[in-house]
């Protein structure tokens, strides 16, 4: 009887225990286990038409195997380098510039005393992430023409009046650009909600020591939220290569395809409007691969420099 | 108790807002548009039609209702969501005695949307589509993928009316078959010529009678209106175009002139020719060039869509345009005159480089272009109803109905020519006449029977647009169309990866060229960079498809 005791529970027995004891917490995540199963791992399976010359008609199964030939196809393509290229140039860029702003907005409005501006402020920074992307593409393409806005300022300032967004040189600034205007006050909430976590009395002994608003900024703050920076961040990384061609699609045009076309726009060219579904699904997987190694390489980057890892 | 439910209700509700926040935009519509898919694509069997009569007679016994798919045209979704709700798709059903569900995909996304039903496997039973381009493969693959089922013993056992036609247009017949002689379609017909070149130049008239100028007819004379315009009448866009509208790029007047064309043509030589990469298309960019260079052309010529397009021309900025002569030359028309009452655009020929010439090349279409053209397909049950369906139109009695509509109401019998009412003509609620057409027939757009000029000679209103076909029509371009060939399914796939990349190449190295950031001077390197992307054996494969098409 006492050596029964000792022993360690039986799994099914911990199991029954645990299930007997948060059996409503179970029941919660089931939907959610159900999505993910549902949405995303079963969809995976659909993955395997890389490797195949997929036909509808013959379905997903019975298609024949062809193995690495749309890989192949991809990798001597004349536009693989530059496709590559342009990805990871535009998401670096989107990084570098669209990551800090809404950390550097979040900081600023936790200096701002006025209640009134500092909540004017973020509801103005706020509105145009619920601006559909079509209109805002839309409003850009008319802004950009020879006639539109951006040029009546260039002209304003002794410049000369050109068709902007046929320019490839401009093509990035514009994505990237438009992109920090659409989503900086958005972004920014997750900042303020971990700024307002930051305890009130390590800025009082701070004071108390000297530290002006730039030691405390530094001393302080940064480090209070640098948990939240740094999860953000490798999620961001996680996500490098695998930017939408929505918006690629709506902006770019053939003279700008230099810097514009991108992996995601090329597969729904070659995918959806050319109904090259084997081959644009084997370059998708190819996209998603590199991501997945890049999100844990950030992750293991991460852990060793700092304490906070996702996993 | 209470507190039980309460948390239920909780657990219910936190679900579904997890659930909502974890698909983003791109899932959701995935999800929503397979949905709108397969649920449609549900009804039961029902029982076996009984065998036919051997007279048989429309209206049709009721039956299983039959799933049509097609795309809606922008003059229908104008104010109708649902073909089945307009008057033509109600009496398309009465006569018939067939029940239809029309199926539509999201405008501007019938090949998205097409994809999306392919893969998913549930097809409805009729679809419209262009089956001799846009499916990959082409047409003789759909059949051999079990998509949709050769119309040869359907033709011979349901279809009296289009059979007939055929026989007496054997052009025609050997136009809808594959080269291993399958039907697979009912096919959308020009049934005249002057149906056939509906896009081409026009130009603001009353702006060259105060300039002292004629229509231009020759590339030089071009320079000088468009010049013109830009110094005395300040267009900041002289000549102004839909250039992201792909229809009118294939249309090109000012490629012709050069007895090129931007993709496949026909050669004299009776050779398949790539135009691109022809001496002809480097004149063409050379001269392209300079006028960009000059202002004569809209400097934002690549991103422009029709609605700023229809703004310049209207308000003056511009002077010339390439368009349609209903939906460009007379929507334009009305809507300047109400501020601009002697405003007036009249058609210009395809230019040519000597004076007095004729333009060899030009764009006629071919009278069957594989556009809206509806197949059966093999989830169909009732394969003689949806024939018998579609058979129809081919008759007298469907013809008319097609291309006029109801008599009575929507024309009258005048003298033995059908003449639409006041309700199109002259619509009580103020539609414009497309509109109105439109509620009515098919005759103004596309579809599977067999078109009527004597549509388009009322629709088109105003003298100038009347004038249309036969200036449009000066020109040897008729000979230089591609035939519908079809390359077999193997080679259309290597024809297709090799063409992909070389229109990416062309469509980008064209503008390039245009705006100057590329020296016409690296033409040759542009034409070496093409037949190193396989020029040749794509040409290899068209012209082999010719060989088998001349001899079907």
């Amino acid at each position: 009887m006492n050596e029964k005791k000792l022993q360690k529970p039986t799994l099914s027995y911990q199991l029954k225990r645990d299930w007997i004891r948060n059996r409503s917490l179970y029941i919660l995540v089931i939907p959610v286990l159900l999505f993910y199963i549902l949405f995303h791992y079963k969809p995976m399976y659909g993955a395997i038409i890389a490797f195949k010359d997929y036909t509808p008609a013959l379905g997903v199964k019975d298609s024949p195997w062809i193995g690495l030939d749309n890989f192949i196809r991809f990798f001597k393509s004349v536009y693989f380098g530059r496709l590559i290229k342009n990805t990871i140039l535009l998401s670096v860029y989107s990084l570098i510039f669209g990551f800090p702003a809404p950390i550097i907005l979040a900081l600023l409005l936790n200096e701002v005393r006025n209640k009134r501006f500092k909540n004017l402020t973020q509801t103005i920074t706020y509105l145009p992430h619920f601006i559909s992307l079509i209109v805002v593409t839309g409003m850009l393409t008319d802004f950009s023409m020879t006639s539109g806005l951006f040029n009546d300022i260039i002209e304003f300032f002794g410049g000369q009046r050109s068709p902007l967004l046929q320019n490839p040189n401009l093509y990035r600034t514009m994505y990237v650009a438009s992109g920090i205007w659409q989503q900086v006050g958005w972004g920014s909430i997750i900042y303020l909600s971990a700024l307002a976590g930051v305890d009130q009395q390590l800025y009082e002994a701070a004071s108390i020591d000297g530290a002006g608003k730039w030691k405390q900024l530094l001393n302080v703050t940064l480090p209070g939220i640098a948990p939240t920076i740094i999860i953000m961040l490798i999620m961001r990384v996680g996500q490098l290569m695998s930017m939408g061609y929505e918006k690629t699609i709506l902006l770019y045009n053939p003279s700008t395809y230099d810097t514009a076309d991108i992996i995601s726009s090329y597969i729904y060219r070659v995918g959806l409007l050319e109904q090259d579904w084997s081959y644009s699904t084997a370059v998708g997987l190819f996209n998603s691969v590199i991501n997945f190694c890049l999100l844990i390489l950030t992750n293991k980057i991460s852990k060793k420099f700092s304490e906070t890892s996702l996993w | 108790m209470k507190k039980r439910n309460l948390a239920w209700m909780m657990a219910i509700a936190m679900a579904a807002v997890s659930a909502a926040g974890c698909s983003g935009p791109g899932g959701s519509t995935t999800t929503e548009t397979t949905k709108a898919a397969t649920s449609e694509t549900t009804a039961a069997a029902g029982e076996t039609a009984p065998a036919a009569p051997a007279e048989f007679s429309y209206p049709m016994a009721a039956g299983e209702k039959l799933q049509y798919w097609c795309e809606l045209t922008t003059t229908v979704s104008a104010n109708f969501s649902n073909l089945g709700d307009t008057p033509f798709g109600q009496g398309w059903q009465k006569n018939t005695g067939a029940e239809i569900e029309f199926l539509h995909p999201p405008t501007g996304q019938m090949k998205e949307q097409f994809s999306l039903i392919l893969a998913d496997g549930n097809l409805p039973d009729l679809m419209e589509y262009n089956w001799t381009v846009d499916y990959p493969g082409g047409p003789e693959k759909a059949i051999k993928d079990g998509v949709i089922i050769p119309l040869n013993d359907v033709f011979a056992q349901y279809c009296p009316n289009i059979t007939q036609y055929l026989a007496e247009n054997p052009e025609i017949d050997r136009m809808i078959k594959t080269d291993e002689g399958h039907y697979y379609v009912f096919p959308f017909i020009r049934g005249d010529e002057n149906l056939m070149n509906t896009i081409g130049l026009m130009v603001r008239q009353d702006w060259l009678e105060e300039l002292n100028m004629e229509v231009p007819t020759t590339m030089d004379e071009w320079h000088e209106v468009l010049t013109a315009f830009k110094n005395e009448k300040g267009c900041t866009a002289p000549y102004s175009f839909e250039y992201t509208n792909g229809q009118y790029l294939g249309a090109d007047p000012f490629v012709a002139a050069y007895g090129v064309n931007r993709s496949f043509y026909l050669g004299s030589d009776n050779k398949v020719h790539f135009g691109a990469t022809e001496p002809g298309f480097k004149e063409y960019l050379t001269t392209m060039n300079q006028w960009y260079s000059e202002g004569l052309i809209d400097p934002d010529l690549a991103t422009l869509k029709s609605d700023q397009i229809s703004a310049k021309i209207t308000n003056g900025q511009a002077g010339a345009s390439m368009g349609q002569a209903g939906s460009r030359m007379g929507t334009w028309t009305t809507a300047a005159r109400s501020t601009t009452p002697e405003f007036k655009l009249v058609p210009a020929p395809v230019p040519t480089l000597e004076k007095g010439g004729q333009a060899e090349m030009g764009y006629i279409e071919n009278p069957f272009s594989g556009r809206a053209s509806v197949a059966i397909t093999t989830s169909c049950k009732d394969i003689e109803r949806a024939a018998r369906l579609m058979d129809w139109a081919y008759g007298e009695e469907g013809h008319m109905y097609f291309n006029f509509g109801i008599e009575g109401e929507s024309y009258t019998m005048v003298d033995n020519y059908p003449t639409y009412t006041e309700q199109i003509l002259n619509n009580p609620d103020g539609l414009p006449v497309s509109q109105a057409m439109s509620a009515y027939i098919r005759g103004n757009y596309n579809g599977p029977f067999v078109q009527d000029i004597r549509y388009l000679e009322q629709y088109y209103t105003m003298e100038e647009q009347r004038l249309t076909p036969g200036v449009w029509g000066q020109c040897n371009g008729a000979a230089h169309t591609m035939p519908p060939i079809t390359p077999t399914s193997d080679e259309s796939k290597e024809f297709s990866t090799i063409m992909n990349e070389i229109n990416t190449y062309r469509d980008e190295m064209i503008l390039k060229f245009i705006f100057g950031t590329e020296s016409v001077d690296n033409f040759d390197t542009y034409v070496k960079n093409i037949e190193n992307m396989g020029l040749e054996r794509a040409l290899e494969i068209q012209n082999a498809a010719l060989e088998r098409y001349n001899s079907r």
